[in-house]
């Protein structure tokens, strides 16, 4: 009883070690899951860490650790969104009243174009549907591969490929709508000759 | 060409967004600690409903003891005289009791006598419900319908009798010419 209980001590210390270096992307992908939600994703990550502290999530090596994580915080942040759907509609009229949240963490220093770009690209993600979002988010931002992200969105390769292209092609889409404003800056910024 | 573009495109906008996101990390130590001070205060909330939900088992199990200790009908020889024909009840403490033995066992003679009354009255009722039954079988067996005198007739008597066939049938014999052999 009491080897066990050592081994189970250690396990979480050693996992506690993984977390932490995992902390920035899983931080990264709870913002996405709960719509950009800064609070909201902290909780869903402490909410993770309760999960795996109490031993109901358990990390048995089927997959690579970040995959299991990234799992563990899509299922629990899909789960709090429904636990707080009345909640959410209730505070809904004093959100919108907010800012938005990526203006909130821009630095200081950065430029009215970076931020407008930002604002856009942020927009155009939000159209998107989950999945598609879910699946761009993992491989561009994440810098997963597709096989991965079929594995954390619990879905076949040919569907996580899927969503990938479909959602590439709407983004596409989308910031073409805004080539005028947006496109002369960015390809400024990739090429300043050209411009 | 066009597509790889794109593609670097939104690489980029991706690139920009996790740089921006990676500013504002909550410290991996302080989320760690509030999930894990999390996890002790269920348990207190578990002590404190479970001590809530002991506490009112054994208040009910008490009371549920108390009241069937109170319910029994524990005196057969006072409930045996409770209960005349019509029904009537007597109840039990109408038998002679000297006033010393009514002193020493009054609260205990009280408890009896309540539930000897409410015994013989169970009993009472049962009763009157047998009795109305079995007149109410009586009168159904006795009923008779307001059409069954048109069903009357004068030849009811013939219809009732049985004829003597066999004395019938000898008397025939004898008219027959052959006799079989």
């Amino acid at each position: 009883m009491r080897i066990d209980r050592q081994i189970d001590e250690m396990d979480i210390a050693e996992l506690k070690v993984e977390l932490e270096k995992l902390h920035s992307a899983s931080f990264g992908w709870a913002l996405s899951c709960c719509g950009r939600d800064r609070g909201e994703a902290e909780e869903v990550l402490q909410m993770v860490y309760l999960k795996i502290l109490e031993g109901k999530a358990r990390f048995r090596g089927e997959a690579s650790l970040k995959t299991w994580l990234f799992a563990v915080i899509r299922n629990t942040a899909l789960s709090e969104r429904r636990r707080s759907l009345l909640r959410r509609l209730r505070l809904a009229a004093d959100r919108e009243t907010r800012p938005e949240p990526a203006s909130l963490y821009e630095a200081p220093g950065a430029s009215f174009e970076r931020s407008e770009t930002q604002t856009q690209f942020q927009n155009a993600l939000k159209s998107l549907p989950a999945r598609q979002r879910e699946a761009l988010h993992l491989v561009f931002y994440e810098d997963l591969s597709l096989r991965e992200a079929a594995d954390v969105m619990r879905v076949s390769i040919g569907s996580a490929r899927q969503h990938y292209e479909r959602g590439k092609k709407k983004l596409r889409e989308s910031l073409g709508q805004t080539d005028n404003s947006y496109g002369i800056s960015w390809r400024a910024k990739e090429n300043p000759g050209a411009v | 060409m066009e597509l790889a573009g794109e593609q670097k495109r939104i690489q980029a906008l991706f690139s920009e967004l996790r740089l921006a996101d990676e500013q504002t990390v909550p410290r991996f130590a302080t989320t760690w600690n509030h999930a894990q001070a999390r996890t002790v205060r269920p348990a207190r909330a578990f002590n404190l409903s479970f001590i809530a939900a002991t506490a009112l088992l054994i208040g009910a199990l008490v009371s549920l003891a108390v009241w069937s200790k109170y319910s029994q009908p524990n005196a057969p020889a006072a409930v045996a005289g409770t209960m005349t024909a019509s029904g009537i009840v007597k109840a039990a403490d109408e038998t002679p009791v000297t006033p010393s033995l009514l002193d020493h066992k009054s609260s205990r003679h009280s408890s009896i006598s309540r539930a000897s009354r409410l015994a013989a009255q169970r009993r009472a009722v049962m009763l009157a419900i047998n009795q109305r039954a079995a007149r109410d079988a009586g009168v159904i067996s006795s009923w008779e319908s307001p059409t069954s005198a048109h069903l009357k007739s004068q030849n009811d008597e013939l219809l009732k009798s049985v004829q003597q066939l066999r004395e019938n049938a000898d008397e025939l014999k004898s008219f027959l010419p052959n006799k079989p052999k």
